[in-house]
């Protein structure tokens, strides 16, 4: 390996940096502990990218046949609040949406610079929308679950603990059930098998 | 055509839902993880953790291991990760604060944070996938951007990300944290218009643009960051491109691949089409002096989106096959092409009438 001390230098000579950035102190580079990467030790690896780029932003333009929900502007997962069919939901889930002014300006007689968009410059922490986690599903699924076995077990096909896991012992209570009830057999918790309990998965 | 959105039976979700489907006889492997427990013509039925849900309509195509993000009240699935894909994109925001008169994907006011989903679905991707970032204007929520690259590479430091982005957000503050991103994953996709200020700003809608991108760039060239510049060729900067050669090879030479590339006809650039689109199939000249001065600098020159036989034989070597899988088509007469393989053919939305005017099988 080189010295850096030597190469550095000579990369600035070399003008490896946009002439109107502000100066590189050489020391930044030269100090720079972190086993991380330098551009220097990044030179002189060979670049695995190759076929790597190529993606365009039209990635995700409604153009399957079952994009009914998203008519008109293609693009985005936002949606609608719509009711789902196989049970209502019991809170609707808001969309976390940070307000955001768009550049304004007349698309097709572009370029018209004259547009002056306001965007913020990055996305603060603070102020970034608030993050949905995850585990809300988790815990409606485990409440769901709660209440099939408590119906399992006050039907006489369970006798296991009501846990909200759905474990053997209660796939073959949800087989039994399922049987009986003349539901299609899956040992799952399928809509008919929520209906046939009323229970209403919200 | 590849479908990017699956019908499915809805599960009681309040939240979006991020699931991996598994193949014939495979057990699940995390929380995450459907079971297949039933193949019909039409229908796949999973178990997830006790609940059953069908998928509907894949009868040819492959979807073991994909990825899916349900969200609630839609009976349609985002299909985020397609594990035999070598072209997933993760669309982070729509949000964006440049106008690009070729706007494939033209800006959205809100943003819909999904950032939570995308880094779970990015962490159940198949080993080593390279998975594409896009917008919108991804370092708009540089934050969540950041964490996401952070907490996927912490669990599967194998996943790699190209992330497509203004480089215009970036900050001194940024450089510790871009320099702890592993640069043989991560690679920035930079479009970069025009060497002049000017040109460049006015094809991007954003005064200024240049001067921030440059100051960009060389934090990305500090942080040891790797580099996919992108210059769609339009008739807006086709005289400039030498000089753009010019200014790529001296300024920026750090990067690793210069990417110069034909216009997608969708968005804004299917609206500006008759002013912007060159059609290089009978002029190639500048493209050809631009490759020739990166070259002879020793850069990596690559050509997307142009179909082969649009390009002269000399310089085929640069066009590699870029179009994504489930966005490109072929035409009639690349039937008797010795090419097709090699050849990216056309994006779906292509026109021949309004495009290229000497094609034809190789
Ligand atoms: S004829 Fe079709 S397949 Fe052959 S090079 Fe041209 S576009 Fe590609």
């Amino acid at each position: 390996m080189r010295s850096r001390l030597f190469m550095i230098p000579s990369l600035l000579v070399a003008g490896f940096l946009p002439s109107k950035s502000d100066a590189m102190p050489i020391g930044e580079l030269v100090s720079k502990k972190d086993p991380g990467t330098s551009v220097l030790e990044r030179l002189r690896l060979k670049h695995i990218f190759t076929l790597a780029g190529h993606r365009s932003h039209s990635s995700h333009r409604s153009h399957s046949s079952h994009s009914s929900h998203r008519s008109s502007s293609g693009g985005g997962y936002t949606y609608r609040r719509s009711a789902p069919v196989y049970s209502p939901p019991s809170k609707v889930y808001t969309t976390p949406s940070t307000v955001y002014t768009a550049p304004a300006g007349s698309f097709a007689t572009q370029p018209t610079v004259s547009a002056t968009p306001t965007y913020p410059v990055t996305s603060d922490p603070a102020t970034a929308a608030p993050l949905k986690t995850l585990p809300g599903n988790t815990a409606k699924f485990k409440r769901i679950v709660m209440q099939v076995q408590t119906a399992l077990t006050a039907y006489g096909y369970y006798e296991g603990l009501i846990d909200g896991q759905v474990g053997p012992a209660c796939k073959k209570a949800l087989v039994a059930m399922q049987t009986d009830y003349n539901l299609k057999v899956t040992g799952t918790i399928t809509p008919d098998v929520l209906n046939t309990f009323g229970i209403v998965a919200n | 055509m590849i479908s990017l959105r699956l019908k499915v039976d809805p599960l009681p979700i309040d939240e979006p839902l991020v699931v991996r489907l598994q193949g014939p006889g495979s057990p699940a492997r995390s929380d995450h993880d459907a079971v297949l427990a039933e193949i019909a013509p039409d229908r796949r039925e999973y178990d997830l953790n006790g609940f059953s849900f069908g998928v509907y309509g894949i009868s040819s195509e492959v979807i073991d291991g994909d990825v899916l993000m349900m969200l609630p009240g839609e009976t349609t699935a985002h299909r985020l990760i397609r594990a035999g894909s070598a072209h997933n994109t993760l669309l982070v925001t729509e949000q964006c604060d440049q106008l690009c008169v070729m706007c494939s994907q033209p800006p959205k006011k809100y943003h819909t944070d999904l950032f939570e989903q995308f880094t779970l679905a990015a962490s159940l991707a198949p080993q080593g996938a390279m998975i594409g970032v896009s917008g919108g204007e991804p370092l708009l929520h540089k934050e969540r951007l950041f964490s996401m690259l952070e907490d996927v590479n912490a669990q599967r430091p194998d996943i790699g990300f190209h992330i497509l982005t203004n480089a215009q957000h970036f900050s001194r503050a940024d450089l510790e944290r871009l320099q702890r991103l592993d640069y043989e994953r991560v690679l920035w996709g930079v479009p970069l218009y025009s060497s002049m200020p000017e040109t460049h700003d006015q094809l991007v809608g954003k005064p200024g643009a240049f001067a921030s991108l440059e100051q960009g760039l060389s934090i990305l060239m500090r942080a040891g960051a790797s580099l996919e510049l992108r210059t769609v060729v339009m008739q807006q900067n086709w005289q400039d491109l030498p000089a753009l050669a010019d200014y790529v090879s001296t300024r920026l030479s750090f990067l690793t691949v210069w990417a110069i590339m034909q216009l997608e006809r969708i968005g804004y650039a299917r609206m500006n089409w008759k002013e912007t689109f060159r059609d290089t199939s009978g002029d190639f000249e500048q493209i050809a002096r631009a490759v020739d001065i990166a070259t002879a600098r020793g850069l990596k020159a690559a050509l997307y989106n142009f179909p082969l036989c649009s390009v002269p034989p000399a310089y085929q070597d640069f066009a590699p096959s870029t179009i994504s899988d489930w966005k490109r088509k072929y035409l009639d007469f690349c039937l008797n092409c010795r090419a097709k393989e090699t050849c990216g053919g056309f994006f779906q939305w292509y026109s021949q009438a309004e495009g290229f005017a000497f094609l034809g099988p190789l």
